[in-house]
């Protein structure tokens, strides 16, 4: 209690500074519970300037009925985070609209700090929507935001050196995609069979659960979100196969301190047969600015994207899902304005202009079908079977917590510095634990 | 603190002794309007350097998650000592804080030596020599991790040349915490060299001449007269940069990209990332700051700082 009346306190000097801010006018602090009809959008920098359009079209739409302003927040999701934290912990309105990633509804709804928008978002309006990332916004049966778009890990792969070595399709199993990428890459002087993300970090988690789900294992139980089921003979072979990335050397043993940009780089080089990546790689691979050394005319003819291997032949394949949602700021006095702009948010052009000028992939299935908009934005048609398989990390009020430990030990794992089974029974333990701890009681 | 009862010799140690003394003092009208007078700066003290501690004591007694708060007596601390990521960020800081310290000491004499001697370009020598320090840690991780990369870095390939490893440097967190003990030397030695320096050149001439005059050599000059006449300047850049070492964060945290636990990149991940182990993060900064105390109290008692007036 002490902690909270003292963030409270630091809060409050926040919202001091931000009014003094908001006088000057610098657009750095922005103004708390400012005009009646003027609303705060948090959400990262967007580079592409779309994000900034389309709310430009709302605000003319509305005709300064409602005024959105945008809030960049840090690029990093774990500092925006914090931040966002910090500052519902103090009390203090800043957003009334979060853009808010997949791993942080159940979070922030623990606490009492989203909207339950159950009302609002029917389940007539959900009905188009995938379910996972649907999935991530419900907490206690109830739904605290809306998707807008969704990643999902996807495998590229090089169709020209493929079809050059004579295999005819691209690999179903983690064994075949090894034996290939050793093959292939021996026969073209490659660095690298397979290249992915297997640095200690979020996205080394995706790729750590992914492993784990296609090896038939399940981390969180899905009926009873409180129960860990890690240690199984499934995730375990999950996790073996994550392990001979690198030691069977079709990948260096730098896999492991990989991200996004470090295998998309090498992948750019012509240097790797296959990669684990995001649906953002597909636009990277004709383009300059990321360094890529392929021909832009040639280069969607040489690649090919496909879902990610299993275990064994015939089992389910999962992709760990990524992207953002919209959510409520439960002390937000605007709740009505805000559902307002969500609305247009997830209007079918509004979502359009994303898929098309952002490459943000929508939540909804219609849209893959949609020839027209295929045609405008072919990844729609790419990426399709990956996102329709995606599947939500765990969902739990202390996520951050799991996610640490998962980070740390599917790190160890692709290093060979403990055993997949050393692997799945620490983390058993450590995130049962976490998943015992005290969920916090949004009523105080 | 120590410097005000250093001055009176015959008056330390007993708390008995310090309170006559502070009645003595108040007695004196003089002295009374001198307490009177520095009364509101030991208040603001008071405020923003004990109150934060106190308060970080405090918490670390207690169990806090999201909102709530209950007493947990030393549960913390217990779970904090039986945790194995914390032993490997003791160990991790321990070899850190050893290494460089003693690296950076070691080289820092001799180039404060070698610059010490008047030559022509002397100041820009100097001022060259602390372009390292003079980088933002961070800068300076990002841009050593760089060149230890695998693809393209320069001190990856230069290590595989002359087979110092065999593997990826930042794969393995053993190569990983030598590569940062490498970068902090880099960064910190002309630091050292410079307080050092200061050291040396309040050293009177004559001292030397007399010790020529004796019959000392370099090597006895150096061991009997700089080495005692530098025992001041040495015992401060030694607490500085122990102090330092010992709470490393950023270097670690960009360099290894949190691999590579140090005691701070714990108190940090328990704080700022977790949302169930503040306390634990909480206890792991008392500690940080109780083992700060005993390093400093180490410095100055052990090394003793008192030859500082007697020069």
């Amino acid at each position: 209690m002490p902690r909270r009346d003292f963030l409270k306190a630091a809060g409050a000097g926040v919202a001091g500074t931000a009014l003094l801010g908001s006088t000057a006018c610098d657009g750095f602090t922005p103004a708390v519970e400012g005009t009646s009809n003027s609303l705060v959008f948090s959400f990262g920098p967007d580079d592409s300037g779309v994000v900034q359009a389309v709310i430009d079209m709302f605000n003319k739409k509305m005709g300064g009925k409602i005024t959105v302003e945008y809030r960049e927040m840090p690029a990093d999701t774990g500092q925006y985070f914090d931040k966002l934290r910090t500052e519902f912990q103090s009390g203090v309105v800043v957003n009334d609209v979060i853009g808010a990633d997949v791993i942080w509804p159940a979070q922030l709804a623990a606490n009492g700090w989203l909207e339950p928008l159950d009302e609002l978002f029917t389940e007539e309006m959900q009905s188009d929507y995938i379910s996972a990332p649907l999935d991530t916004g419900r907490y206690n049966d109830k739904i605290y935001s809306v998707p807008w778009y969704a990643d999902a890990g996807m495998l590229y792969y090089r169709k020209d050196l493929l079809d050059k070595n004579g295999i005819k399709s691209p690999p179903k199993t983690w064994e075949e995609l090894y034996d290939i990428g050793a093959k292939v890459a021996g026969a073209e002087g490659l660095g690298y069979g397979y290249v992915g993300q297997g640095a200690e970090y979020e996205g080394g988690v995706c790729n750590g659960c992914e492993f784990v789900w296609n090896g038939g294992g399940e981390i969180q139980d899905p009926k009873d979100l409180a129960k860990i089921v890690i240690d199984s003979p499934e995730a375990m072979a999950g996790l073996e196969a994550g392990q001979k990335v690198v030691s069977s050397g079709v990948a260096p043993v730098a896999f492991a301190t990989f991200k996004e940009l470090e295998s998309l780089t090498v992948f750019l080089n012509q240097d790797a047969v296959f990669m684990r990546n995001w649906p953002f790689a597909y636009g990277g691979l004709a383009d300059p600015a990321l360094g890529t050394t392929f021909d832009p005319k040639k280069v969607y003819e040489q690649v090919l994207v496909t879902t990610l291997p299993v275990t064994e032949a015939g089992q389910e394949n999962f992709a760990c899902l990524g992207g953002w949602t919209f959510a409520i700021n439960a002390l937000s006095s605007k709740k009505e304005q805000a559902w307002e702009f969500i609305k247009f948010m997830i209007t079918p052009e509004i979502r359009e202009t994303f898929t098309i000028d952002r490459a943000a992939m929508p939540p909804e299935r219609s849209f893959y079908e949609d020839k027209k908009l295929i045609k405008e934005q072919p990844l729609l048609e790419v990426a399709k079977d990956a996102i329709a398989s995606t599947k939500p990390r765990p969902i739990h009020p202390y996520y951050s917590d799991m996610s640490l430990r998962m980070a740390e030990s599917f790190n160890e794992n692709i290093k060979s510095e403990i055993s997949p089974q050393q692997a799945i029974s620490t983390l058993q333990t450590q995130m049962q634990r976490i998943a015992d701890t005290n969920v916090p009681n949004p009523n105080i | 603190m120590s410097v005000a009862s250093d001055a009176r010799p015959g008056e330390r140690g007993s708390g008995d002794g310090f309170f006559a003394r502070l009645r003595g003092d108040f007695a004196n009208s003089e002295r009374r309007t001198g307490y009177t007078m520095v009364s509101p700066s030991l208040l603001l003290i008071l405020v923003i350097g004990a109150w934060p501690v106190i308060y970080a004591i405090w918490l670390s007694f207690q169990r806090v998650i999201a909102q709530e708060t209950s007493f947990a007596g030393l549960d913390n601390y217990a779970t904090m000592f039986s945790d194995p990521r914390f032993h490997s960020a003791v160990i991790n800081t321990s070899i850190f804080t050893v290494l460089s310290v003693a690296l950076e000491f070691v080289l820092g004499v001799g180039i404060a030596l070698a610059i010490n001697r008047g030559f022509r370009g002397q100041g820009a020598t100097r001022a060259i020599a602390l372009i390292p320090w003079a980088f933002p840690t961070v800068v300076s991780a990002i841009m050593w991790r760089l060149m230890y990369q695998q693809t393209g870095g320069i001190m990856q390939y230069i290590a595989e040349k002359i087979q110092l490893v065999s593997g990826p440097i930042l794969a393995s967190e053993q190569a990983t915490l030598f590569a940062a003990v490498f970068v902090d030397v880099w960064k910190t030695t002309p630091f050292v060299a410079l307080l050092l320096l200061a050291g040396l050149q309040v050293i009177p001439g004559d001292v030397y001449e007399a010790a020529r005059v004796d019959g000392a050599n370099a090597l006895q000059q150096f061991k009997s007269v700089t080495l005692p006449l530098l025992k001041p300047a040495i015992v401060v850049a030694l607490l500085f940069r122990t102090l330092d070492a010992w709470r490393v964060f950023d270097l670690f945290w960009a360099m290894s990209d949190r691999t590579v636990e140090s005691l701070s990149t714990y108190v940090f991940k328990g704080v700022r990332i977790s949302q169930t182990e503040f306390s634990l993060g909480d206890a792991a900064a008392v500690f940080i700051f109780v083992t700060s105390l005993v390093i400093a109290a180490f410095f100055i008692r052990g090394l003793g700082s008192q030859s500082a007036g007697e020069g």
